[in-house]
């Protein structure tokens, strides 16, 4: 999606300055969380920013995309300080609604990265799980016997982009043995001891 | 077509016993159950998205192999935050050690 990477336009600024009708700080704070989070042309964005600012939708749709673009730059090119978004701003913007909009990003620029890296592609998530040790008695093949054995469930999230607002959500329900839960632990072991070494770079 | 006397041993034990595995939630998932016979794993780091140019944002991916009651052999793949590994880790300490007292 190369508009999320692409600098803000000069029209867009303008667009941005709609937002001097705001009755307050917090209906901007507001919106620019909105704007970040939601996907791009959110119809329900764009109609409750026609009511809130007395506005056109056409002049809402423009400022709700613009808002989305700024914000999302912002998260793209890791800027975190007042320099360096103040600098953004082309030199005729409002200094008082460029001033407040720079406050607010820095309040809100680690949440939106982590919120921007926990919603990036991946393989599906998982989410939970579950489990319990059953001693089996019997089976099929074996009339009598005593073997400890786990159940496992785990639930695992589909790729979020693809759901939308509606994730998918599968259990996976697996039995293991001790040998294969000794497997486990000495891969998640290694796993661990691989993340202190990383870390530690 | 079974013989009698075991229908009315079949019977007898199914009337008694019969409702607690029907109702519960564990028969349906018993039926479905796989075996986990293999486990491949992967440490990765991803260095940038569309989302953010410079990243170092670890991850774990993990393949189960899991053989189906059917003998049908099947990989489910997913990925874990560092926290989600750290709980994973937790829950399988958890389940081994439960294992060594039974």
């Amino acid at each position: 999606d190369r508009v999320k990477m692409a600098a803000v336009t000069e029209e867009q600024f303008a667009a941005l300055q709609i937002l001097l009708k705001a009755s307050s700080k917090d209906v901007v704070r507001q919106l620019c969380q909105e704007c970040f989070s939601s996907s791009r042309g959110s119809s329900k964005l764009i109609d409750s920013t026609c009511s809130n600012l007395s506005v056109t939708s056409e002049e809402a749709a423009q400022l709700v995309s613009s808002l989305h673009n700024l914000t999302r730059h912002i998260v793209y090119r890791g800027l975190s300080s007042a320099e360096e978004i103040l600098s953004l701003f082309p030199e005729n913007f409002h200094q008082s609604l460029k001033n407040l909009l720079t406050k607010i990003i820095l309040e809100n620029v680690s949440v939106w990265r982590s919120e921007a890296q926990s919603s990036q592609i991946s393989l599906p998530q998982l989410v939970d799980m579950d489990w319990r040790v059953d001693i089996k008695t019997s089976s099929d093949s074996i009339g009598r016997m005593a073997v400890p054995t786990c159940l496992l469930q785990l639930k695992i999230q589909e790729d979020a982009a693809l759901c939308g607002d509606n994730p998918v959500i599968s259990a996976v329900t697996v039995e293991l043995n001790k040998e294969t839960l000794d497997t486990m632990l000495d891969g998640l072991g290694r796993i661990r001891d691989q993340l202190s070494a990383v870390a530690n770079k | 077509m079974l013989p009698k006397h075991a229908v009315q041993v079949i019977r007898h034990i199914w009337n008694e016993q019969g409702k607690s595995i029907s109702m519960s939630e564990d028969a349906r998932n018993m039926a479905t159950v796989g075996q986990i016979i293999d486990i491949q794993w992967k440490l990765g780091m991803a260095v940038s998205s569309d989302s953010c140019r410079s990243l170092k944002y670890p991850y774990v991916t993990m393949t189960l192999k899991v053989a189906e009651p059917s003998g049908q052999i099947k990989n489910k793949s997913f990925e874990m935050t560092i926290p989600q590994f750290q709980d994973f880790f937790r829950h399988f300490k958890e389940m081994a050690a439960v294992l060594e007292t039974v």
